[in-house]
């Protein structure tokens, strides 16, 4: 009752004023009562060969009856360790098959087959897990956002810093005003390393040669929804990430873990303007990778007694300035945050505002802090997927459902969208999903599907 | 002659002070250089393939002597140019045998060897043209205004942009407070990348490892220099020097004397504070793709103190809200926020400021431009406006510290985040010793300044 409470003060949020909306905690509302007993839920995954492995070692608490990946290579490992689970290559199969035989998925695929997937699965009822970043496109996240509520499914986004207790900590310090109104953020990230195409993130033009396909692959699966290309392995399993058509770039990456603590405990909402401006490239370079570096600048609006924010993103080893507070000797972290406010600084680092601390240290120990007000999550950080467990068997959402998720999601993804008209500032309306100043923006919002892919 | 010498000594005065250069129109100094000698300078070029030979065809009123280049094919069409002058592969020869025929140098060589070839031309006390950034070093950029200084010849750094019109008209704006006290400064290029097209030279590169032989036509020991010795590869010159550690200064060093020049002036900065870098990964051999440096400056008299950003690698600061839709917002450029308004280069936005504003109140002299500037100093006349002690020996020492900030050792992982602190008076970095290091580099045996 109280989740659906919620659900409406949300959706009347999104249908308003960016601003409208707050994102309540999942446990806020839960509760610790009314676990179901220890039925044990029936699991499907897709995609287990990277990051999906490590999903299913967090659910081994219930039965996995099926596993599907479009590469038996990367996903023997996975496969073997369950010898009992009906392995698939295509999803698509694999639901119509398994469809009475599941009550939830997991979905660990690249980021350019999320929506596909997970719009799918909850079209049939199934509770979704979905890594991070929830789609590929800001469309898409809406769509799913939306379809996941309308099914009551229960959701959770691969954001796994959001179930920390750190992060809830920085909510009450927040709420405590212990840095008082926040005016400014700063986000960075060393990702992409850059440089070296196989290190990291590719920087390249479209490879020329057209190696042949491994037979323990299924190309044309793992395109999935994008326009037909000849394979090659520096699209997968690893490197996709830095590809347009696939992968959503450092931002899309490592965006859902370091903006989350400040877009929660701030309300951020969705942005009203984003300007992005990147390293120059060739355009044969640049209309295929994302770029070396990349700086971010998005404006929110003020949200009740919260002043309007600037929130700035570096990536790329691109780095905020030196805070002020921040005492001689003390270095900054490869990944972290910083939130400046009219009486302090607090400073964190990627997942979960890890490390979290006031600045300086000072400070910090001075600090009287406030009394949990939320719950937390239980085993923290890693129980992440186990949250997603409780909520399918208590029916009370998770820490980061698509609720919460969605909302993040888009908010990244429309820096990766400025990214692609670089040093144009874009005006966002963000109950029509539309780029108001620049219609050239638009076309990124909902690009079409290859023929076949359309759900 | 006399009154040539109290000048300089009057803008040195000047340089020693905060209020590092001060630009004094011709007619406080009188009318010296003003009607031009019917005599010729002789001239000695040293680096003339490239920008060395637009350098001569731009002095190409006076008498071109003696012609010095370590790769005699790219300097063909220069010595081509100029079949009466004398060729010579070797500079220090050159200066040696034509002591007595030379009156100035024009220095165009990669930048790790400006300063080498400067000094020994100011310590034979002959006038020297200087290609930027002056050096390769900040302790180079010094030593050289110092020894110009003391040998009291004229000089002149190869910013041509420093006599043109719209710095005045920047600076002569910025004074009549057109915009305030100007507390912000963003500069930004697109270099080492030409828009998105192609690179102008290769940064966050590795060295080559093919060792092809060295061409008949280059001595390759020579264009080494000072530099530690590696084998020849065409990935190194002509011009493709510049992204290298050892032989060039990046994006900032090539750029930055241009258009961080106008920021000197208009905002009269000297030292900075404080340097802080950060940029794409950045290896031993090479500069980062991108990199981002910002300075502080500290008040100077009743002007406010200032931040300077740099932006390389196609990086851009936000777009001014005052910079109407459908304006360019181009690849390189200059955007001062001021407490009353703003200007993108030497115009105020929007235009419809700029319009109603007009003209500021003429306060420096125009230029005769700035070769001429440098001629007539040669000549007994005023100091060019980029010389080596009063301006760009600074300007150079500013923008090389930024370099300093961008080294791969001061980006490991412990220096995340850091601001370098800098102490002019006892010119090192106060909390970060590993920096002093690179203020300097050493030589191979048989170089020094």
């Amino acid at each position: 009752m109280m989740d659906s409470i919620n659900r409406r003060r949300f959706l009347s949020g999104t249908a308003g004023a960016a601003a409208a909306f707050t994102i309540v905690p999942g446990h806020v509302l839960a509760g610790a009562a009314g676990q179901r007993p220890s039925e044990k839920l029936n699991l499907a995954a897709i995609g287990v060969g990277g990051m999906g492995a490590y999903n299913i070692s967090q659910c081994s608490t219930e039965n996995f009856v099926a596993l599907c990946d479009v590469d038996d290579a990367y996903a023997a490992k996975v496969f073997d360790k369950f010898p009992n689970a009906r392995k698939y290559r295509d999803f698509r199969v694999m639901l119509d098959k398994e469809e009475k035989n599941i009550d939830a998925v997991l979905i660990a695929t690249p980021d350019h087959t999320h929506y596909v997937i997970a719009m799918a699965c909850i079209k049939r009822g199934k509770h979704v897990y979905c890594q991070k970043p929830l789609a590929h496109s800001i469309g898409e996240v809406r769509k799913l956002t939306e379809a996941a509520r309308a099914a009551k499914v229960q959701t959770q986004m691969g954001n796994q810093g959001h179930s920390s207790d750190e992060i809830r900590m920085l909510w009450e310090w927040i709420a405590d005003g212990a840095i008082g109104p926040v005016h400014e953020v700063y986000a960075w990230s060393d990702r992409p390393v850059g440089g070296d195409p196989w290190s990291d993130f590719p920087i390249m033009a479209r490879p020329k040669e057209t190696p042949e396909v491994p037979k323990t692959l299924d190309w044309d699966l793992w395109l999935g929804p994008v326009q037909y290309r000849p394979y090659h392995p520096i699209y997968c399993p690893m490197s996709w990430r830095g590809w347009w058509d696939f992968g959503t770039g450092a931002l899309g990456d490592m965006g859902c873990h370091i903006l989350d603590p400040a877009f929660w405990t701030l309300k951020l909402g969705y942005p009203t303007r984003v300007e992005a401006t990147t390293t120059h490239y060739q355009p044969e370079v640049a209309s295929e990778t994302y770029p070396r570096a990349a700086i971010v600048r998005y404006e929110f609006p003020a949200r009740g007694d919260m002043p309007p924010v600037k929130l700035t993103w570096s990536d790329g080893r691109l780095m905020p300035l030196r805070p002020r507070d921040l005492e001689p000797g003390r270095r900054l972290e490869g990944n972290g945050a910083l939130l400046i406010g009219e009486k302090g600084t607090i400073m964190h680092g990627s997942h979960g505002a890890g490390g979290v601390r006031i600045i300086p240290e000072e400070k910090m120990k001075a600090y009287k802090r406030p009394e949990r007000t939320l719950p937390r999550v239980r085993r923290g950080q890693a129980g992440h997927e186990q949250d997603w467990i409780r909520a399918c068997k208590d029916g009370k959402s998770a820490s980061s459902s698509f609720d919460y998720g969605g909302p993040l999601t888009e908010m990244v993804l429309l820096g990766v969208l400025a990214m692609r008209l670089k040093d144009t500032p874009l005006e966002w309306d963000p109950v029509n999903l539309k780029v108001t100043n620049v219609e050239e923006a638009n076309k990124y919002i909902n690009p079409p599907y290859r023929q076949g892919w359309t759900l | 002659m006399k009154e040539k010498k109290m000048t300089r000594r009057g803008l040195m005065s000047t340089a020693a002070g905060v209020a590092a250069f001060t630009i004094v129109p011709r007619h406080v100094l009188g009318g010296a250089g003003q009607t031009p000698p019917s005599e010729k300078l002789n001239i000695a070029g040293v680096g003339i393939g490239g920008q060395g030979g637009a350098d001569l065809r731009a002095l190409g009123s006076q008498n071109i002597v003696a012609l010095c280049d370590v790769d005699w094919q790219h300097a063909a069409g220069t010595f081509k140019r100029y079949p009466q002058a004398k060729q010579y592969k070797n500079f220090r020869e050159m200066l040696d045998k034509e002591d007595k025929n030379i009156e100035g140098v024009v220095v165009a060589t990669p930048d790790h060897l400006h300063a080498i070839v400067s000094m020994a031309a100011i310590k034979r006390g002959k006038h020297v043209y200087c290609e930027k950034p002056l050096t390769h070093t900040v302790f180079e950029a010094k030593a050289l205004a110092e020894a110009a200084r003391e040998h009291k010849v004229a000089t002149q750094m190869g910013n041509q942009g420093q006599a043109g019109e719209e710095v005045r008209l920047l600076c002569e704006t910025i004074w009549d407070g057109a915009i305030g006290q100007v507390r912000e400064v963003h500069v930004w290029t697109d270099r080492p990348l030409h828009g998105t097209n192609e690179w102008y030279w290769p940064q966050g590169v590795d060295r080559p490892k093919d060792t092809p032989p060295v061409p008949e036509t280059l001595d390759w020991d020579l264009w080494l220099g000072p530099a530690p010795t590696r084998p020849y590869n065409p990935a190194y010159l002509p011009f493709i020097w510049r992204g290298w550690w050892d032989f060039g200064t990046g994006a900032l060093g090539d750029i930055g004397c241009h258009s961080l020049d106008p920021v000197f002036r208009a905002l009269k900065l000297g030292y900075p504070t404080s340097v802080e870098a950060c940029c794409t990964l950045v290896n031993n051999e090479t500069y980062p793709v991108a990199s981002r440096v910002t300075y502080e400056f500290p008040a100077r008299g009743d002007l406010a103190p200032v931040k300077l950003h740099w932006y390389d690698g196609g990086m851009k600061p936000p777009r001014p809200p005052e910079l109407e839709d459908g304006r360019r917002w181009d690849t390189n450029g200059a955007l001062y926020i001021g407490d009353k308004g703003k200007m993108l280069g030497g115009r105020l936005i929007p235009e419809s400021r700029q319009k109603e504003y007009g003209k500021p109140p003429q306060k420096l002299e125009r230029s005769p431009g700035h070769y001429q500037e440098w001629v007539n100093a040669c000549k007994g006349g005023k100091p060019a406006g980029s010389n080596f002690p009063d301006h760009a020996g600074l300007l150079a020492q500013v923008v090389l510290l930024g370099n300093v900030a961008l080294r791969p050792a001061l980006k490991a992982e412990k220096f995340l985040g850091t601001k370098l602190l800098w102490d002019a008076k006892e010119f090192k970095f106060t909390n970060v010793p590993e920096a002093n290091q690179y203020l300097t580099k050493e030589y191979r045996e048989g170089w020094g300044l």
